[in-house]
This record gives structure tokens, sequence and C-alpha cells, in this order.
């Protein structure tokens, strides 16, 4: 089907190019943050302006909240964290953008974040405890250690279908919202729900960050 | 702050938070026992072991217990949060 109004798949379409949507607008983020990125390490100043003060906003109250969360454990986790909340806002909000889809609209994308998520806390798990990983999934009382063991690995591998089924549906509802919004009144319906939509793609931002934190803090301490 | 969200909006932000979070911890444990128990009986059925269905059931009654297990840490935490919060607002930290 050739959608004429999405502007980076007719381009990409017209070289031939049959790229997935998705992956197209998240390259499009990447090279957007990329680009920020270069362009706020240029030049750094002592007392930040612009963009730079923006940044250090996000990134600075990411880390203090974190932090008090984790623990002083939480810096060397810190980096994939930021990473994990800035795209999918990114990501998020290219939604809202006219002639864009947004990458986290589609299930691959979450689905993809999600394992990466998945793997990661269970590595820091093993590297933190080695064999004695296992604890942390033998529950309290030794004798109901077989059936907590059960119960723990449907529980973990429940972790990333979930985290990939909240991020799809909120994104997908809301895309989804403003189309039928926009085919009933053009612009003036639409417009109010870039507000609501843009604060609700932030938490579900926010919500991704901090379940990915809570996973990250239960695989770092020790089982209980 | 501006990840603060309890000061600006009375705590009703931390709570959509939260109430988001439980449903679906419930929901997809459930259905990942089920689909674990599914494939597993299909597979037992190849190889010529047939316990059809039985492994279903049994996986998805753990998948049923695992979903409320983490419906309740899930609570726990936030009890955990709000508790702290309590502490906070009877102590106020001096300048």
């Amino acid at each position: 089907m050739h959608q004429g109004w999405l502007i980076l798949p007719s381009i990409f379409e017209g070289m031939g190019l049959n790229i997935p949507h998705n992956v197209l607008f998240s390259w499009f983020v990447l090279l957007v943050l990329v680009l920020m990125g270069t362009m706020v390490t240029k030049k750094l100043s002592l007392v930040p302006s612009g963009l730079q003060n923006f940044f250090e906003i996000v990134i600075g109250g990411l880390e203090d909240f974190v932090v008090a969360n984790i623990g002083e454990a939480g810096r060397k986790v810190f980096p994939i964290l930021c990473t994990i909340f800035i795209y999918i806002w990114f990501m998020n909000l290219t939604g809202l953008l006219p002639g864009f889809d947004a990458p986290t609209a589609n299930i691959n994308t979450n689905a993809a974040m999600a394992i990466v998520v998945f793997l990661y806390y269970n590595y820091w798990g093993i590297k933190e405890h080695g064999f004695g990983y296992i604890k942390h999934f033998l529950g309290p009382v030794s004798f109901i250690a077989p059936l907590m063991f059960v119960i723990e690995v449907i529980s973990h591998i429940s972790r990333p279908l979930s985290l990939t089924l909240r991020l799809f549906g909120n994104i997908r509802g809301e895309e989804i919202v403003l189309i039928l919004l926009f085919t009933l009144a053009p612009v003036v319906a639409t417009l109010p729900m870039y507000f609501l939509f843009g604060l609700a793609k932030t938490i579900q931002a926010f919500i991704f960050f901090m379940l990915t934190m809570i996973y990250l803090k239960g695989s770092l301490e020790h089982a209980h | 702050m501006i990840f603060n969200l309890k000061n600006k909006s009375g705590g009703a932000l931390e709570m959509l938070l939260n109430a988001t979070t439980i449903g679906l911890h419930l929901v997809t444990a459930t259905f990942v026992g089920l689909a674990i128990g599914y494939f597993l009986d299909k597979w037992l059925c190849d190889i010529g072991w047939c316990t059809k269905p039985w492994m279903t059931i049994l996986w998805l009654v753990c998948g049923i217990a695992a979903g409320f297990k983490n419906v309740y840490l899930e609570v726990k935490r936030i009890q955990k949060a709000q508790e702290k919060d309590d502490d906070a607002r009877r102590n106020p930290p001096k300048d």
C-alpha cells in the first residue's frame, strides 16, 4: 500500500528501497539524536544555555532519580536507562509530527527494546552474583523452591511482553485517535489532543524507563 | 527536579503510572503460562508422549499464580514508596 503522506517512506520507495516504516522512522530519530548530541558537545560551556540546558536538566534529573532509587550502583547502569528514556521519548513524539509515524506504534520496535532490556538485566544479575543469581528465582522458603522457580521464570518472561504491549497499545491507540479526530474535524479537533498526547507519550517513555530501572534494581541487589 | 512527579500534580501522575503497570503484569504472566503449557503439550504429543490437556492446565495455573505474585510485589513497592512519602511529610527536612 502506498502512503504518500508519510514523507520518509515515500522518498525511500521512490529510490526503490523497501524498508519498513518503523525502521525508517527510528533511523530518523537516531539521526536527530546524534545530531543534537554533537551540537551540544561541540560547544560546552560552564554556564549552560539553550540545548545544553535542556539536556542537562533531563539527564541530571534522570540520574538523580536513578541514584535515589537504586543507590550508587545505579550509576553504572545509568547510560542505558537514560538512552532508553530519551530514545523512546523522541520516538513517541515523532508520532505528533505531520508526515511522520511513531516507530513505537509498531510492535517490532518495542519488542526489540524489551528484549534488550530483558537480556541486559539478566546479564547484570549473572555478572553481579555469578551462579548465585539463581537464588533470585527460588523464593524465600526452601521447600516450595521448585514451585517458586516455575512461577518466577514465568513472571520474568512476562516482563518483556508487558513492556512491549503497554508501549505499543498506548502509542498505537493515540495514533488511531489522532487519525479519527482528523477525519472528523481537520486540525480543530486534533490540536487540543496534542497537549494531552504530548503528556501521555512522555509518561509512556517514563514508565518504560522506570520499569527497566526496577528490573535492574531487582537483579543488582541480593535476593531475600 | 522535573522527575519529581508528586510535587506538581499532588500524586495523580504517580498513581496513573502505578495503575497502568499493575493490570498488564497480571494479564501477561497468565498468557505466558498458557503459551508455555500449550506449546509444551504440542511438542510432547509430537514426540509421542501425549499429556494433552494437563500441561496446559498446570502451566496456566502457574501463570495465574505468577500474575498474582507480580501484582503483590507491585503493591508492596507502592506501599513502601507511600510510607517513605508519609515519613518525609511528618518529619520535613530542616534547612
